[in-house]
């Protein structure tokens, strides 16, 4: 149908050449905007991955001298560009090298004048190492100590086995302190601070703590011996230790067992290099972070954004749906339903910022200090009893009014002053449970004990899944609503014809018909949900959450936890960490990840929408 | 219900085990089972109960919203506690401890008073007999009299109270006790007028006035304490001096002191303040300054203001004038300016006393009683007294308020002002700091010392969101619209199928990722790289008039030859080529036009540089640029996408006829499609406004988050000013400069704001206007749509 006027223009149209700069003028405006998109997809790309790409080592030999020797800095080069000076103005052609080593040099980055460089050459035996502190070290190996009487010379044809076999043993070992630490430490950690709660509560009576503080002691003694066990362990992590040269002829050591992986990057050959590729890309996906989340995995984060965006897409389906099907099937058409549609369709437009101070202040402030501490202002005991007896007397008035048909009223509709009694009623029921609910004088919350630290009063993932549920509650709203409209009315009137209620209707008619613009609007709604960070921010996510929002410490589920999101990952790691320049990469390959989400997730949404149009226009026909 | 129900069973309630009737007239194999009646029933109630609350939820936000910021507009309330009848119908000085359960009173006699709820209790000071009394008044700061005696000797009782409360159900009982400081004497046995005492760490300082018998005299007598091994050392007394002489013959006749302990502050007999500072050569005249110089009347009340820094003034007639010390404009000395005027009270003010927490005060007249707030200037509540006021006091939390009436009777009040600093003047209007050498707008929530007031302007914020917004749609509506137009108009359907997503995919992109692009890509890219983005501009479209003018002179058949839309393809490579020139030749541009001169004298080519010293403007890295560009990409597809629906909706009709009647389609699209898409045009523009307002994080990370006042707001409101460089007017819509936005601004400070606080509600406030704005943009869009598509209806 809208195709129907974009036939080619006659040869006639091209008769008259008026104006046709002009034409070619919003050619730039196409031409303007795809460059953008694509030049900014490509950019994130290839940022993205060549952080993963192991590149390869150089080693500058400087004019300078240092120690009488030319000083000499080995690392990656990160960036060519120009500087002024600022004595002279003369331009400055300056590289920026990766030196690593940040415990030898306090610094990770240097930048380099051209013409202060003597050399450059590629040495063959330069190792790449991630360590578990200080970032990558970049050093040429010298020989393996295992003991102060033992070693292994870097020339020993068994030194790399060896040095491969001792990391691969730390790594395993790391694993092993890992689990004692964050499992069963923290379990028995958990059951400890349970176990004082209720000693703090139980009154001083001796035959009720005795049993109590008994229990403590057993679980104090187990965490002593699995504390034990883990600083046995880290020691034992600490015996081999890799002696090494940086550059600059300084002779360092570092315990192997705290090397996570390293690579000879000037030795790999194209598959080589693809196999350390991957493997980063592996380690990225699937690592805590480490470093203040400037270096190792953001699996915290992904975990984080999968669970919110579950949550709320879990939250905002059947929310949207019901109140579509509401919309367009139940609702009296009229100036009133045309309003309440368009300020629906225009909450999709409020900033979601606005959203998320909604979320604060109501949800975390308002329902979760709520569940701490109960009512922070209580109703008076005797009008709370008052407003509880009117809910119940209108309920059951209401239920009365609702229920009671003689047989031949139940097909005549209803009186007006009847439904609006009945309705006022049951606005009136609502509204008293509500307030006998909201302001009870005898619900002191369920997490009194904790305070005055907050366990739902402050933000959390339940916070920010609602809050975002909320944002893009309209979109669903809308799509649903599109796509129940596109339903053929033809297919309902036959489905209503052969005897379906209504509801039979909708069930088996409308709503699979609509299935597919059901799921668009679903698929952008998490879309949107998953690359927001503005609200976010200020209901319940952090930098660097201790423990994921599910484990298997019970209940499992653990709703208030605030969690990491890949959108703040981004905002924190190019904004709030020391050292931004060092940050980059892991910004870059986290930018990557959430567009690749989210384009992902939309083209999916374009997808299906471009395919539901083609079947409607071909059904309207 | 649907009328095909009435073909169904008649009766789908009817009970079971009712006996038989009549055969239905519908068949058996007819009848609807009664589950399938009672799901229905039962989802018709969900889908209502459902739809309906959701719907009221999401309005809920705007109700909640506003629930919080209705109190910042609430006025204060003030009401009765108890009444307590004093001991001495004499009393000219009562207190309040912490909770208001044990006021004292004191008359100049040797006893002070304490008056619980069952008892009065009279407690000496502990003076030595003969001591005559002749001046009393109250600490500022303290639970602390002031006394000056009639041989002049100066000297302060500090009151203590002791809370007791066996268990926390028990009732407290409070008990005050005295302590009278070592005498300072003035070397002047004269009776003392008037006393003001100050400390600030080891400089302690009474000043007085003396009625001796050769005319009142002015005289200060300081204290230094010595630093001890111990801790704090013995006080030592510095003798007296006379600052009479200072006076130039005007009579004092009160004396104030603020707590810098370095100045005095002298009222005269001609209603005259002199303000007198110690100079390191010694005490001097700083300022004689005559507050009522436009009426003709008597100053009748004269006191500091929490910090020290304003002066309130009450005189005669009614008025209230709060004056402040600041730099002005030329000078480098602090000096006292009239700030604020109050509505005047329709009686004399006789009583003031200002709160010990913020810059509200108490002042009273005969009957009347009006609680005031210092920096916006205004009465916040007027109370009308059936007796006559002949005392005041304030606790030091100021909730609440004991008015003595003339028959010596406490009448307590609690005051319940919770958001005094809030209103529309201070969200709105422009207000005189203290310390500022003029009105501002500002944004200044937090600040380091107790006495800080916050500055809690919307102006400068909304300012910086206007401005942010105006760069975006300057960059993102000639791109959109244009590229909307092409799309609609002159693209073949199958390049149309993938150049639309494409666009969409735009939207998609996450606002925190253009915001880190902005910040650690573009910013530091373009810094240096202005000259090449002007050209770049240039560039553009001069390709497309290049390739255009080459393309007319191409013969008519060949023209035709080449697909529809396929001017695209052969632009981008032009466009691209010549836009890598103009990058490239940015730096010749820039040493051929933007040579700043450097101080010492040489000329260096550098935009940096020029731009400052060209307009007088600052040059920042993260500058409107870089936000404008960025937020390009969140506004470009919401323009195109709707502006392109619009253009593709025009009736081919029109066009069609257009085209028969000989028009170019160049002169299709400019009298037909334009026109009449220009309603849906014009919404499109609306709703991509909207979204740039409420950009946040993109605003967050990509300025300088700089809250902007003043050249702006003068452009706005109207008042001309002054600004500096070539453009006065330009400073701060300045293109490279940064600025904070009302959405970046909630989401920077409200996780530190505490819940309750003004500063919480004021950034509700913000979110509220910025609800507002984007619902009012996309409501009139979505009508303007709606006419649109009526329009074509008819058509």
């Amino acid at each position: 149908m809208s195709d129907a006027h974009s036939n080619p223009p006659s040869s006639a149209a091209l008769l008259s050449s008026k104006g046709e700069i002009k034409v070619w003028l919003t050619a730039t405006g196409l031409s303007v905007g795809l460059f953008m998109v694509i030049g900014l997809l490509l950019l994130i790309t290839w940022n993205g991955l060549s952080v993963f790409w192991p590149q390869p080592v150089s080693e500058f030999t400087l004019t300078s001298q240092k120690d009488g020797a030319p000083e000499k800095i080995a690392g990656i080069i990160t960036k060519n560009q120009t500087r002024r000076s600022a004595a002279t103005g003369q331009a400055i052609e300056e590289i920026q090298v990766f030196t690593g080593n940040r415990d030898a040099y306090g610094l990770a980055f240097r930048f380099l004048d051209q013409s202060s460089l003597a050399s450059t050459s590629l040495p063959a035996d330069y190792i790449v190492a991630e360590r578990s502190e200080y970032g990558k070290a970049i050093f040429t190996p010298v020989r393996l100590e295992f003991s102060p009487t033992q070693s292994l010379l870097a020339s020993d044809p068994t030194f790399f086995p060896e040095l491969h076999r001792l990391v691969k043993e730390g790594n395993a070992r790391r694993t092993e302190i890992t689990t004692l630490e964050k499992h069963e430490i923290g379990a028995v950690n958990a059951r400890i601070d349970k176990l004082e709660i209720r000693l703090r509560k139980a009154d001083s009576t001796a035959e009720d703590r005795a049993p109590l503080e008994q229990e403590l002691a057993q679980l104090r003694s187990e965490y002593a011996t699995l504390a034990t066990q883990a600083a046995t362990l880290r020691d034992r992590q600490k015996v081999e230790k890799l002696v090494y040269r940086l550059a600059s002829g300084e002779e360092r050591n570092q315990a192997v067992a705290e090397i996570i992986h390293f690579y000879q990057p000037n030795q790999l050959t194209l598959g080589g290099r693809f196999k350390i590729f991957l493997h980063h890309a592996i380690a990225f996906l699937t690592e805590e972070p480490r470093e203040a989340n400037t270096e190792g995995g953001i699996f915290p984060a992904i975990f984080g954004t999968f669970v919110m965006t579950l949550l709320m897409a879990a939250l905002v389906t059947p929310l949207g749906i019901i109140a579509a099907i509401y919309l367009h099937e139940y609702a009296k058409p009229g100036i009133m339903l045309q309003s309440i549609r368009i300020c629906v369709n225009n909450l999709a437009g409020v900033p979601s910022i606005v959203f998320g101070v909604f979320g604060l202040g109501f949800f975390v402030y308002g329902v979760g200090g709520y569940i701490d501490h109960g009512p922070a202002y209580p109703l008076p005991e005797r009008w709370w009893f008052l407003a509880s007896l009117g809910a119940v007397i209108s309920l059951v008035l209401a239920l009365l009014l609702t229920l009671k048909y003689s047989p031949t009223q139940a097909l005549q509709p209803k009186s007006k002053a009847r439904s609006f009694a009945e309705n006022s009623l049951w606005i009136t029921t609502a509204l008293l449970t509500l307030l006998t609910l909201a302001k009870c004088p005898y619900f002191h919350g369920f997490f009194s004990d904790k305070l005055p630290s907050p366990t739902f009063g402050t933000g959390g993932i339940l916070w920010a899944s609602i809050t975002l549920s909320l944002m893009t509650l309209p979109v669903v709203i809308v799509a649903t609503e599109e796509a129940l409209s596109a339903v053929p009315r033809g297919v309902r009137e036959a489905a209503l014809a052969c005897g379906a209620s209504k509801w039979q209707m909708i069930q088996r008619i409308a709503l699979p018909g609509a299935l597919p613009g059901v799921m668009t609007g679903i698929i952008l709604a998490m879309a949107r949900g998953a690359g927001e960070v503005a609200p976010l921010m200020i209901t319940g996510v952090v930098k660097l959450a201790p423990s994921l929002p599910l484990d298997g410490i019970a209940p499992f589920i653990h709703a208030e936890r605030k969690f990491m999101h890949l959108g703040f990952h981004i905002f924190d790691l190019g904004f709030q960490s020391p050292d931004s320049e060092a940050a980059k990469p892991m910004v870059f390959a986290t930018t990557l990840l959430l567009i690749f989400l989210v384009v992902v997730l939309n083209l999916t949404a374009i997808q299906i929408r471009s395919h539901l149009r083609r079947k409607l226009q071909a059904s309207a026909f | 219900m649907l009328p095909m129900q009435s073909a169904e069973s008649p009766d789908p309630l009817r009970d079971p085990a009712a006996p038989p009737r009549s055969p239905s007239p519908v068949p058996e194999r007819f009848t609807v089972s009664k589950g399938v009646l009672r799901l229905d029933r039962f989802m018709t109630y969900v889908i209502l109960v459902g739809g309906i609350g959701i719907i009221a939820a999401v309005f809920g936000i705007f109700v909640f919203i506003g629930s919080v910021i209705w109190p910042l507009f609430q006025s204060p309330t003030l009401t009765p506690l108890r009444e307590l009848p004093l001991a001495t119908s004499g009393t000219t000085l009562v207190g309040l401890d912490e909770r208001s359960e044990l006021p004292y009173s004191y008359d100049g006699s040797a006893d002070l008073h304490f008056h619980s709820a069952s008892s009065n209790l009279s407690q000496p000071l502990g003076l030595e007999p003969g001591t005559q009394i002749t001046f009393w008044r109250q600490d500022r700061l303290n639970d602390r009299i002031l006394l000056g005696t009639q041989d002049g000797r100066v000297g302060f009782v500090d009151i203590s109270f002791t809370a007791k409360q066996s268990s926390p159900t028990a009732p407290r009982s409070v008990t005050g006790s005295l302590k009278l400081a070592p005498w300072l004497t003035l070397n002047n046995p004269a009776p003392v007028e008037s006393l003001d005492y100050a400390s600030q760490g080891e400089r302690k300082l009474f000043g007085a006035i003396v009625n001796a018998p050769e005319g009142p005299k002015l005289l200060v007598v300081g204290q230094r304490q010595k630093k001890g091994l111990m801790g704090a050392g013995k006080l030592e007394a510095t003798p007296p001096e006379d600052l009479t002489p200072l006076l130039a013959g005007a009579r004092p006749i009160r004396v104030l002191l603020p707590g810098t302990a370095d100045a005095i502050v002298v009222q005269t007999q001609t209603n005259e303040l002199l303000y007198l500072f110690r100079a390191p050569s010694g005490w001097e005249v700083r300022q004689q300054i005559k507050p009522f110089a436009d009426i003709d009347t008597d100053i009748t009340v004269m006191d500091f203001l929490y910090g020290d820094v304003s002066l309130v003034l009450g005189d005669s007639k009614g008025n209230v004038r709060i004056l402040s010390l600041n730099v002005p404009p030329g000078s480098d000395r602090r000096l006292f300016a009239e700030t604020q005027r109050l509505k005047p009270l329709d009686t004399p003010i006789r009583h003031f006393v200002a709160s010990r927490r913020n810059k509200s005060f108490v002042v009273a007249g005969d009957t009347q009683c009006a609680l005031c707030y210092a920096t916006t200037g205004t009465v916040r509540s007027i109370l009308e007294l059936p007796y006559t006021v002949r005392s005041l006091c304030l606790d030091a939390k100021a909730e609440h308020l004991g008015i003595v009436d003339s028959n010596g009777t406490l009448h307590l009040n609690t005051v319940h002002d919770p958001h005094p600093e809030a209103g529309w003047r201070t969200f709105f209007g422009k207000i005189w700091y203290e310390g500022y050498s003029e009105p501002k707008w500002e944004w200044q929530s937090t600040g380091g010392t107790d006495d800080f007031e916050p500055k809690l302007s919307l102006v400068p914020l909304i300012i910086g969101s206007i401005k942010g917004t105006l760069y975006a749609m300057l960059f993102a509506v000639p791109i959109a619209l244009l590229a909307a137009i092409y799309t609609s108009q002159f693209l073949s359907a199958s390049v149309k199928r993938i150049v639309k997503p494409a666009m969409e995919i735009m939207a998609s992109l996450p606002s925190v990722v253009l915001g880190f692009l902005a910040a650690l890509w573009l910013a530091p890219l373009i810094e240096t790289k202005v000259p090449s983005i002007l050209l770049l501009v240039l560039s553009i479209p001069l390709s497309a008039m290049i390739a255009g003018s080459i393309w007319i002179r191409v013969p008519l058949h060949q023209r035709n030859r080449l697909p529809r839309g396929a001017e695209f393809w052969l632009l981008a490579p032009l466009m691209a080529a010549l836009g890598y020139l103009a990058w490239l030749s940015g730096p010749a541009l820039e040493s051929l036009l933007f040579v700043a001169n450097l101080p010492d004298g040489s000329q260096i080519a550098d935009f940096r540089l020029w731009w400052p010293q060209f307009t007088g403007l600052p040059y920042d890295q993260r500058n409107c640029l870089v936000v404008g560009f960025m937020m390009g990409f969140a506004v470009i597809p919401v323009i195109f996408t709707i502006a392109e629906d619009a253009l593709s909706n025009v009736p081919p009709a029109l066009t069609s006829a257009a085209e028969a009647l000989g028009a170019s389609r160049w002169q299709v699209v400019r009298t037909v499609v334009l026109p009449i898409a220009s309603a849906g045009i014009f919404s499109a523009l609306m709703i991509g406004l909207g979204r740039a307002v409420g950009e946040t994080m993109i605003v967050v990370m990509a300025t300088g988050n700089t809250p902007v006042v003043d050249a702006a707001g003068r452009l706005l409101f109207g008042d001309p000013g002054l600004g500096g460089g070539l453009f006065p007017l330009a400073d701060h819509w300045n293109i490279f400069s940064g600025m904070r936005t009302l959405s970046a601004n909630i989401a920077v400070e409200l996780p530190e704001a505490a819940q309750g606080s003004t500063h919480y509600r004021t950034l509700f406030l913000g979110a509220f206007a910025l609800f507002l704005m984007t619902f009012v943009l996309n409501t009139a869009a979505e009508l303007l749509r709606q006419r649109l598509r009526e329009k074509f209806k008819i058509v």
